[in-house]
């Protein structure tokens, strides 16, 4: 069957045919794999602004486009030379040569996924920055991505759109030969789903009663063989953790004896010697002795404090009804007729039992996650009654449902970190070689400014320290960064261009969908040593 | 032209970029990987390129694999990535094949032709065959892989480094023969009865499964079950036959598709009841009525103390992940896969992650083996799954989701059942360019000769580390691949004898005294193809037949095993006699000089244990722990070699990086962690 009939069989048969997908999903479906229809749903609504036509920001653009942004601006006001067409995928190798570049490579690009869409500007960003109008289509975007933009330029930018709370991000990206930065610049970047690999707390120490009932009604001395071998780890822990506490004025096992003896407790309770679960709930005893009400990183959290009035911020609209939940979540927490702990995760590990057991579990977890979920939508709304008839009823689920693993990430303007010579200082010292070649290239943008020829080692060098103040010290390491900088100051190789292109899209589609972690600071890039490192 | 390659000289030097028109590169598949790589080495000026895959263009594809457009489905990948790609370098020769890398023309000889290999492959199979034709023929490789964010690219050169195999790679899962057979506890079960069981036998090769049935009895099996297999192997034999012949009127079109279901899921399953000591300890399976079902007045009454496994008609496709690490691994439903794509995050949902009632699924069922049925009427000699087929995808999720029903398993969505049926890994654009741009990268460290530039580089899942860069390691001295001495004969196989090549390669001429060889090399030799074992000190039946006899051809290898261990391994590649050969020529041109193996270095072991005997891939109901192996698997890998290398594979490790880790790479989790801990670390210059 081809590909093409599938919509006319899907059509034409009875609806159990209709499970099969339609051509948008299967096109999309080893990334749906990994952010799902809601990650989609927000690339397709993107619109996305890429600042110059080079063969890095095509390879940025080719990335954003193949899994389907909504549209796409490329602001270029260069023609193309035979050097852009001899290193760009995205020109024509002979009948771009001469024409704008931009307006070359949006057809080439939109090629690649014809639900997208794009546009070519023929015009300076400086004549844009210089107009009220200029400036508000400049913020209309969901993201900014500037390539090799010359330093007052980027600067300018820059302030514009840190200027605005609700504004896109920058990535501000700089590449020579082998040697590249990005930097994204944002306020502040709430994450409900990280995708975080650590599990949710399995409650063992802090049961919920249909839990805790199935523990105390196990009779293990008098039940059947078969069933004993199958009993999940989890209930075991639960049923000795409540007769440790009766036996222990209610504390938990604290010495390094204690332990011991809790351990051997499980494993006297095996009738045969083979039975895994007993041995699984040893090794998993742990969970009894580390298991925090509320994680750290989310207690964190609950004490942010709001974002410094200096950089002229608030808290940007978009993220009002996060902050309304991470609220609401600190006060569930908190609230006596509550578990004291964050909302139960449905989630289970894989664990050694039989089907029947196993999804008996499940289910229980399943509802008592299901009642305290519905808790915290109750006390959202006595708290936030506006937001809560506002939100997304399944941002709101997103949010508990992920809420052990809640991250918000705090940025800098784009340049911050150079005018800070304590923290650059600090830098040197903890990171020599990511941070001294972050100094070339920063010696690089300020000297290209001026004029291309001027750049040589010496010069570099003498830049680097004016970045860091007379008589710092320069390490080592600076000298394999200006050396490798002067030979290729605009040098656009392909492969570092590709090399670039993947990584650079692949935090633009975490900022954009709001999943995974995506870096903080100067993300640095050495492909001589074939090395990453993130400062500032 | 100076304009054009302005960038790539400043940058490379014009040493290396005059050497990279003359460079000839092989690239292994035209997939995610492979569509950037060819974009960056024909941007960055290598000179010839040869671009093999074996595979067509699919939709799904088209998220990462650049080069290829709509109207370019179905088509070959090789063709129409080199066609696209060469449009950007007037200068480059593209030269695309159409095949699989395992075809006994793709030689050492052949291999020998090409400066450099770069593996952009997705099965570890093929990965382990390209790096043993590489040590054989001596050509750098640069190997790698992705899966979602992760990814990797290894620098492999032999003798200098760590060859591809010198690190064993997991093997894949596989499920006692029963437990996929009669005993199913979870979703991945059905699945694979579905796919590797049930599929093969209606729509695959008509196997006479007689024979083995009949050894099998010799040797003294349960009589009563081999009995039960045979009556459902002649039962299979009618369906079969059903399925074959043509409707024999409009109202009966299903009838087919309910002889198969009464067959499997009613018949078999009264045949399964019988034998009442199965069930003494486990919940038994419900016979399945297709009528009922049909008219929704089917209901699943199993003696389940807790009431919510099947309880019902309607689908749970969603309610369970299974409850093994098997299935786990297989279902990859860590944080980062299967979770990303519950139905819950989606909204609207996906219209196939939606949940499948029991109806649902009998009459998906019944469509996709029509469906099935129509394809082979139409002349289709055998069907095989394959996750991009829809009919064959269908099929397995129904059956799988119907035996599931019978047995109280929770089902799977057709989404889910894709996903652990076709081992499918999640891949986007962006992980693909980084590791393509990486690749180059290595390939130039090599090209260049500067080996201490070289690196394993991962891309991990770090946001203050996108990139760790490792050391290379030396090659591990027991690996069962690159430590072996490598030479090549060429002979006309049809001509030729075991014993002639043996004693050539071994320098044991004619007219020579078999211990005239100056006690140089090895004594006594067992001599295998493959995991076969062709002959051994004790058993010479073998050495008088021709090398075509015992299918020992162009492009496979004879091991030649020094029966003492003191010895190296010499593996002797067979290629054809060159065209210009006179036909009454020698039907056999020895290396010259001949392969000298070295002493081992003392073994940091104990002596090597011998290979394992040859072992016959069989369906039987053998010993109760046999085995039955998924269909894609690999076959394993020589027991010396497991046995001597460390075991990394014991750790525990995330879904995403097991899948990696199945598909042939070890992934470590910091830059830090060293493969082993070798105190006679070589340096590598």
């Amino acid at each position: 069957m081809s590909h093409k009939e599938s919509q006319n069989i899907e059509q034409a048969t009875t609806t159990v045919t209709t499970s099969q997908p339609d051509d948008k999903t299967r096109r999309y479906d080893r990334q749906l794999r990994i952010w799902a229809a809601s990650g989609q749903a927000a690339l397709e609504s993107s619109r996305v602004l890429v600042l110059s036509s080079s063969a890095t920001s095509t390879s940025i653009l080719k990335n954003l486009v193949l899994p389907g942004i909504g549209h796409f601006s490329i602001l270029d006001a260069t023609v193309t030379t035979p050097a852009d067409a001899g290193n760009n995928f995205f020109l024509h190798a002979r009948e771009s040569i001469g024409k704008p570049r931009a307006q070359e490579a949006v057809p080439l690009l939109r090629e690649l996924n014809e639900s997208v869409q794009g546009e070519a500007v023929f015009k300076d960003v400086k004549e844009l920055l210089g107009t009220e109008q200029g400036r508000d289509w400049l913020t209309g975007f969901s993201i900014v991505i500037a390539h090799n933009l010359d330093k007052p330029t980027l600067e300018e930018l820059s302030t514009l759109l840190w200027s605005n709370p609700n504004g896109p991000p920058l990535v501000a990206v700089r590449s020579a030969g082998f040697l590249a930065e990005f930097h994204i610049q944002y306020h502040e970047h709430c994450v409900s789903q990280t995708h975080s690999d650590t599990a949710p707390s399995l409650r063992i120490t802090r049961p919920f009663p249909a839990l805790l009932e199935w523990a105390r009604s196990l009779d293990l001395q008098d039940m059947d063989p078969t069933n004993h071998g199958h009993i999940p780890f989890v209930v075991i822990l639960v049923k000795l953790v409540d007769e440790w506490r009766q036996s222990h004025d209610g504390n938990l096992p604290k010495t390094a004896a204690e332990k011991k003896e809790f351990k051997s407790k499980i494993l006297a309770l095996k009738i045969k010697p083979d039975e895994e679960n007993f041995d699984e709930a040893e090794a998993q005893a742990w969970r009894v002795w580390s298991e925090p009400a509320v994680p750290s990183d989310v207690q964190a959290l609950f004490a942010l404090p709001p974002l410094p009035s200096t950089s002229n911020a608030h808290t940007p609209e978009k993220h009002a009804t996060f902050h309304a939940l991470l609220d609401t979540l600190a006060e569930f927490t908190k609230d006596p007729s509550g578990p004291g702990t964050l909302p139960l995760s449905a989630t289970l590990p894989d664990m050694k039992s039989d089907t029947e057991s196993y999804v008996r579990l499940q289910n229980l977890y399943r509802q008592w996650a299901e009642v305290e979920k519905n808790k915290f939508k109750e006390l959202f709304k006595a708290k936030h009654p506006q937001l809560a008839d506002s939100a997304n009823p399944e941002e709101v689920d997103t949010f508990v449902k992920n809420s052990h693993h809640l991250r918000v990430l705090r940025g800098k303007q784009w340049g911050a970190f150079d005018k800070d010579r304590e923290a650059v200082a600090n830098s040197l010292m903890m990171a020599p070689r990511e941070t001294a070649t972050h100094l070339g290239l920063s010696a690089l943008t300020n000297l290209l400014s001026s004029d291309a020829s001027k750049v040589t080692e010496d010069a570099l060098r003498s830049e680097v320290q004016s970045i860091v103040g007379e008589g710092v010290d320069l390490p080592e390491e600076l000298d394999a960064a200006i050396g490798e900088i002067a030979r290729a100051p605009t040098a656009d190789l392909p492969n570092m261009a590709a090399f670039l292109g993947g990584l650079v899209a692949q935090e633009a589609i975490k900022m954009i969908t709001e999943q995974y972690v995506p870096l903080n600071g100067y993300c640095v890039v050495d492909l001589v040593d074939s090395w990453t490192g993130v400062i500032g | 032209m100076s304009g054009r390659s302005r960038h790539a000289r400043a940058i490379l030097g014009e040493e290396l970029y005059g050497r990279l028109s003359e460079t000839k590169v092989l690239l292994v598949g035209a997939g995610g990987i492979g569509c950037e790589l060819l974009k960056n080495i024909v941007l960055t000026g290598f000179g010839h390129i040869t671009l093999l895959d074996l595979d067509t263009i699919d939709l799904s594809n088209l998220n990462r694999q650049f080069l290829f457009r709509k109207k370019d489905i179905k088509q070959s990948k090789a063709m129409v990535a080199a066609k696209t790609a060469s449009a950007f370098n007037p200068n480059v020769k593209i030269t695309p094949i159409h095949a699989n890398i395992k075809e006994p023309q793709f030689d050492v000889e052949w291999f020998r032709g090409y400066d450099i290999v770069l593996n952009a492959l997705d099965n570890l199979d093929a990965r382990r065959h390209v790096n043993k034709m590489c040590m054989a023929a001596n050509v750098p490789l640069v190997e790698s892989g992705t899966a979602g964010y992760l990814g990797q690219v290894q620098p492999i050169l032999k003798d200098r480094a760590e060859c591809f195999d010198c690190v064993p790679k997991p093997t894949p899962k596989t499920f006692p023969v029963c437990t996929i057979r009669s005993t199913p506890s979870q979703p991945i079960h059905c699945i694979v009865w579905a796919k590797s069981y049930l599929m093969p036998q209606l729509f695959g090769e008509d196997e006479d499964s007689g024979s083995e049935l009949d050894e099998a009895e010799k040797q003294g099996e349960n009589a009563k079950e081999i009995a039960a297999l045979r009556k459902e192997a002649q039962a299979f034999k009618a369906v079969r036959a059903a399925l074959r012949s043509a409707p024999a009127e409009e109202a009966s079109s299903s009838s087919a598709a309910k002889l198969v279901f009464n067959k499997v899921f009613h018949g078999d399953i009264l045949n399964l009841l019988s034998m009442a000591d199965m069930w003494r300890s486990r919940a038994p399976p419900v016979p399945l009525d297709f009528d009922a079902i049909r008219a929704g007045t089917f209901v699943l009454n199993r003696p389940s103390q807790n009431g919510n496994t099947a309880s019902t008609a309607s689908g749970q496709a969603n309610s369970s992940n299974g409850s093994t690490s098997t299935e786990k691994a297989l279902n990859g439903n860590g944080a980062s896969t299967s979770t990303a794509a519950t139905p819950a995050a989606g909204g609207a949902g996906l219209k196939d992650q939606r949940a499948l009632s029991l109806q649902d699924n009998l009459e998906l069922f019944v469509s996709s083996t029509e469906r099935l049925a129509a394809r082979l009427r139409a002349g289709e000699d055998t069907i095989s799954f394959d996750k991009d087929d829809d009919d064959t995808l269908d099929f397995v999720t129904a059956a799988a989701n119907l035996r599931s029903a019978a047995y109280g398993i929770p089902g799977k969505s057709r989404w889910e059942v894709k996903e652990m049926a076709g081992n499918i890994i999640p891949a986007i654009a962006t992980t693909n360019a980084i590791i393509a741009g990486l690749i180059v990268l290595q390939a130039f460290h090599l090209l260049r000769r500067s080996y201490s530039s070289l690196r394993n580089v991962h891309v991990q899942f770090k946001p203050s580390m996108p990139l760790s860069a490792i050391a290379m390691c030396p090659p591990n001295p027991a690996c069962g691949v690159c430590r072996d001495t490598y030479t090549e004969i060429l002979c006309d196989p049809a001509r030729v004898t075991l014993k002639q090549v043996v004693d050539g390669v071994l320098g044991r001429g004619a007219d020579t005294d078999m211990d005239s060889n100056e006690g140089e090399g090895p004594e006594e030799v067992c001599v295998y193809e493959d995991k076969r074992v062709l002959s051994d000190p004790d058993w010479d039946d073998n050495d008088n037949r021709t090398l075509e006899s015992l299918n020992v051809t162009r492009g496979k290898f004879l091991s030649i095993v020094d029966e003492d261990g003191e010895y190296a391994t010499i593996q002797v590649a067979i290629g054809a006699l060159p065209p210009d050969h006179p036909a009454d020529g020698s039907a056999l041109i020895l290396p010259s000089p001949l392969p000298k193996p070295p002493r081992r270095q003392k073994p940091r072991v104990a002596t090597p244990s011998p290979p394992p005997p040859p072992t016959t891939t069989s369906k039987k109901r053998a010993a109760p722990d046999d085995e039955i192996e998924e269909i894609d698997a690999p076959s394993a890998k020589r027991a010396r070699k497991d046995e001597d290398a460390p075991n990394v594979a014991a750790s525990f490790t995330p879904s995403k990086k097991r899948r990696l880790e199945e598909d042939g790479l070890i992934m470590l989790d910091t830059a830090e962690e060293k493969i082993e801990e070798d105190p006679d670390v070589i340096e590598i210059d």
